[in-house]
């Protein structure tokens, strides 16, 4: 509906605008893997695609991809919805007259439209393309039954992102900041220097999830933080509370006014060396438009918490396509296309628009921007992947229910055995998925 | 049939035309008041009974009784804010708001000098949508909006949280509401007055009457439909009320309205129907019993 409240919203869209911005990768030529197969593709039955990508940036990419489709014998059609309104009317979209095809988000959301059938199989376009991917993006791809729903394209880590002018200047070494109390000593000597050492924005309701699943994955691990979102645990456990207590260690190093600021006006603050660091998706870089102050930006994973979990998980939300139940009126072609999209081919299109672009696709060479390398060698050092809070729970409980939790825990510290009791008691509430 | 049945005795005195056109003009709006108002009214109330995700037909739809409303009750912690929030929303339009609307009216049918540029003035905001308002007074208001600016606030950490503070964001809100609102009263009452007949100014200015007192003896009391009106209005605008807040920060933290909870709840990947048709049937209630009360009060006297 509007550009200011964003939601999960401008999270991918922003995600394409940092890549168009750092020009300073090439991608290596735009050799062909040959993946692309137009052959099983039926003339005069077009293949239509419903995308998400209404943002100026994220739009060029789709225009360029379907260029390259059609150039290599697919007869695609477009159907760019503003973001806001897709996801908004996602349901009822799917349960209408979907496109074939349609942008959407691996894990919780991409098993839940599985699940209800509103989703096409896509196992057998897997047994194809399963060479182009590792498995945690096959397994980001599967659905509760155990088959794939789901074409991967591109995806974008979490962590802390900072200056390096800026950390030099404080003489703090990042690679030095390993455990919670190096983190909490970094702080203390951003403050002293006048900075903000973190800078937080949590108007949308979704900016503090990142926050709040890393540390509650460093204080409790991999398996409690999925169980707690799965359901499997509860949120009146003592633990909850210990992730509450770490996190509230922060407020003291975070600016003020944090649910006036959206993620962008936060990272704004580290863009203009007021703050120190943002604990923020990549995408934090597509606020940089001056190449020099985007040499500047590097990360550091997010802090160890407890020894036994060291830094072994990191949030990495994955983007890519499902089919709709329409396609299967138009299966092979609609199928034909997927496997398409899973290929080199598909990526090199979009790399030559957007090369700071990471894809789920392993034949992809790997990009000489720093900032890049960084984003993979974080995600290849980390034993588990996890998505984000919103697509990592049930949608009706995450948005509505997580997200003004979190703001009130911002706000009210004091009142986090209410606050994650309540959460409890709403989760208890849902109807059953 | 109409051959058949001996002729009655017309007693009114309508013509056939005259009854066409009044079944067009009656019977084509009914109807579609019926089938997009009325019918999906009782079926949001039925589904305020039922728990469903939106996906899939009428199986999927399962029976809860009570439920929705019973946890919205004992559960849902933006319920009570949204309900407190609207109730302030209607004391606070009822109090200076509307009031104030009238009396400028008083005014600017004074015919000062520049009253039509008064009146442009004070119904201007009228004429914006309120997402146009919300997005103008959340430049007006964020922590590095010109206000903030005006104060010298200019970093994030010194600035005054308007839009942010759960004790002071709502003021806000109201502040921003009540100028459209201010508008919108006083052109209603503007128009009435226009209306009524020069001669009880005349009338009252012999026996010695102020202005002040022919208005608030005189005009006011001449003018009940349009009070009926305003009253509607300020009623429903309060309690419909959604555009700003949801532009300033989706209704939350300190901005809740059931506006806001019902398209929450109902819109995008979350949808919890039974939910949503829960607080839509409240809201629904809300709306609809004062305004029932207040109508038939009124009605009665005039007969």
């Amino acid at each position: 509906m509007t550009e200011i409240t964003s939601g999960d919203v401008s999270r991918r869209t922003l995600l394409k605008g940092a890549g168009a911005v750092a020009g300073a990768a090439t991608m290596g030529g735009l050799f062909s893997a040959g993946a692309g197969a137009a052959s099983a593709f039926a003339a005069g039955k077009t293949v239509s695609v419903g995308s998400n990508q209404s943002d100026p940036a994220a739009r060029k990419e789709d225009v360029a991809w379907v260029a390259a489709a059609t150039k290599a014998g697919f007869d695609v059609k477009l159907n760019t919805v503003d973001h806001n309104t897709f996801q908004n009317q996602i349901n009822s979209y799917l349960q209408g007259t979907p496109d074939d095809i349609f942008t959407w988000f691996a894990g919780y959301r991409m098993q839940f439209f599985a699940q209800k059938g509103l989703a096409v199989d896509v196992s057998d376009v897997w047994t194809k393309v399963s060479k182009n991917f590792t498995t945690g993006f096959k397994t980001a791809s599967t659905g509760l039954d155990g088959k794939q729903y789901f074409v991967p394209s591109t995806w974008y880590p979490w962590a802390v992102m900072y200056r390096k002018s800026v950390f030099k200047a404080a003489g703090v070494d990042p690679a030095a900041i390993v455990t919670w109390a190096d983190f909490i000593n970094a702080c203390k000597i951003f403050k002293s220097k006048g900075l903000t050492p973190i800078a937080l924005g949590d108007k949308g309701g979704w900016e503090a999830m990142g926050t709040f699943d890393f540390v509650n994955l460093r204080t409790n691990g991999y398996k409690f933080h999925t169980d707690l979102l799965g359901g499997r645990a509860s949120w009146k456990d003592a633990r909850v509370q210990k992730t509450f207590k770490n996190w509230e260690s922060m407020f003291p190093y975070q600016n003020a006014n944090t649910l006036d600021l959206e993620w962008s006006d936060a990272a704004q603050l580290v863009l203009q060396k007021k703050a120190a660091m943002q604990v923020m998706g990549a995408f934090h870089a597509s606020i940089y438009t001056d190449p020099a102050d985007l040499a500047d930006l590097a990360l550091f994973p997010f802090p160890e918490i407890n020894r036994a979990n060291r830094r072994d998980a990191v949030e990495a939300p994955i983007d890519g396509y499902m089919l709709s139940k329409a396609a299967s009126k138009n299966s092979a072609n609609a199928k034909a296309l997927a496997a398409w999209l899973a290929s080199s081919d598909y990526s090199n299109a979009i790399a030559s628009v957007s090369p700071t672009s990471l894809f789920a696709n392993v034949n992809m060479p790997a990009s000489d921007n720093p900032f890049v390398r960084q984003q993979v060698a974080l995600v290849k050092a980390s034993k588990y992947v996890t998505q984000f809070l919103d697509r990592d729970t049930r949608p009706d409980f995450a948005g509505p229910i997580v997200g003004p939790a979190l703001q009130n825990f911002l706000k009210n510290p004091g009142d986090k055995v209410k606050i994650a009791a309540n959460l409890q008691n709403q989760w208890d509430a849902l109807p059953p998925a | 049939m109409g051959a058949k049945v001996p002729p009655r005795r017309r007693r009114s005195a309508f013509t056939k035309k005259d009854r066409l056109v009044l079944f067009g003009l009656v019977g084509i709006p009914t109807a579609l008041c019926i089938a997009l108002v009325v019918i999906p009214a009782i079926l949001t109330i039925l589904l305020s009974f039922t728990f469903w995700d939106g996906i899939g037909g009428l199986k999927t739809i399962h029976w809860a009784g009570f439920q929705n409303y019973r946890q919205i009750f004992t559960l849902y912690e933006a319920f009570p804010k949204a309900l407190r929030n609207n109730a302030l929303w209607l004391v606070f339009f009822a109090l200076i708001p509307t009031p104030a609307g009238i009396i400028l009216a008083y005014f600017v049918d004074k015919k000062l000098k520049g009253t039509n540029f008064y009146q442009t003035a004070f119904y201007l905001p009228m004429v914006l949508s309120l997402a146009v308002t919300g997005i103008v007074w959340d430049y007006i208001f964020r922590t590095n909006g010109l206000v903030n600016s005006l104060l010298g606030n200019t970093s994030a950490e010194s600035a005054i949280s308007w839009f942010g503070d759960p004790h002071k964001n709502i003021w806000v809100v109201l502040g921003i509401a009540s100028w459209r609102h201010v508008g919108y009263i006083m052109m209603l009452y503007l128009a009435g007055m226009k209306a009524v007949d020069p001669a009880l100014h005349e009338a009252a200015a012999i026996d010695g009457a102020t202005d002040w007192y022919t208005f608030r003896r005189v005009i006011f009391p001449s003018l009940s439909a349009v009070n009926v009106i305003i009253v509607v209005v300020t009623v429903i605008d309060s309690l419909r009320a959604f555009d700003l807040v949801y532009i300033i920060n989706r209704g939350r933290n300190g901005l809740e309205l059931l506006g806001v909870l019902v398209y929450e709840n109902i819109f995008g990947e979350s949808s919890r129907i039974g939910w949503g048709a829960a607080l839509a049937t409240m809201l629904f209630l809300l709306s609809i019993i004062p305004i029932m009360i207040y109508l038939y009060q009124t009605f009665k006297k005039d007969k």
